[in-house]
């Protein structure tokens, strides 16, 4: 799970624009700068791509922060 | 116009047409832009430089990439979301061009697309390259 965290690190520092942006469990688009809804749908093709998952829109509005991404991940992983 | 919806696309659905941009085109763009570099107006300083003629605006001939979506790939439901675009190459007012693009990734949960796209010139050399996202306005 910590390893999921730190593949997204890079993915949201590049779609995000913050070189700098260290992301928790507990980051969502409320607390995060410039993560508004052209960046969210950016977010999620680029996740999809890096672990070659697809993703429903069901799953996906479920979903409140980071944390809950990784574990949505984690299950499509069969980890 | 095409008309395609989210239903109608398939990984590797491609488009492309011609086009051709006149010296008055480039002047209308530099009007609307408000760039008047002179490597694109003044015919004196692009000969000066090594050009012919004028070079055109990379983002004229980018504009090409507004029409693959907004006319061909989906066409008339198009919502552009963005586009990462490299200049490979100047072209200039006369130039046979043409510009294709093939669907290479569909986002199933936002109905959205990317276009992998190429403008070439008629001796078939890469004027620009483009990755379009693309979503659906209704």
């Amino acid at each position: 799970m910590d390893n999921i965290l730190e593949d997204l690190q890079p993915i949201f520092r590049d779609i995000l624009d913050q070189p700098d942006l260290v992301v928790t469990r507990q980051s969502n688009a409320h607390n995060v700068d410039d993560w508004d809804s052209l960046a969210h749908i950016n977010l999620v093709t680029a996740i999809e791509k890096h672990y070659k998952i697809k993703f429903a829109l069901g799953e996906l509005r479920e979903l409140e922060n980071v944390g809950d991404m990784i574990d949505l991940i984690q299950k499509k992983l069969g980890r | 116009m095409n008309d395609y919806r989210w239903e109608d696309l398939t990984l590797g659905l491609e488009h492309g047409f011609d086009a051709v941009f006149t010296p008055e085109m480039a002047a209308a763009f530099a009007l609307i832009s408000g760039d008047t570099n002179p490597l694109h107006t003044d015919p004196a300083y692009a000969l000066a430089a090594g050009y012919a003629s004028p070079v055109l605006f990379g983002l004229l001939t980018s504009s090409l990439y507004s029409r693959l979506a907004g006319v061909y790939l989906p066409g008339k439901y198009a919502l552009l979301h963005g586009i990462d675009i490299d200049f490979n190459l100047p072209c200039f007012a006369g130039d046979l061009l043409h510009c294709e693009g093939k669907i290479v990734f569909l986002n199933e949960a936002y109905r959205r697309f990317e276009i992998k796209a190429t403008v070439r010139n008629h001796q078939q050399q890469r004027i620009s390259k483009a990755l379009i996202r693309v979503g659906f306005h209704v």
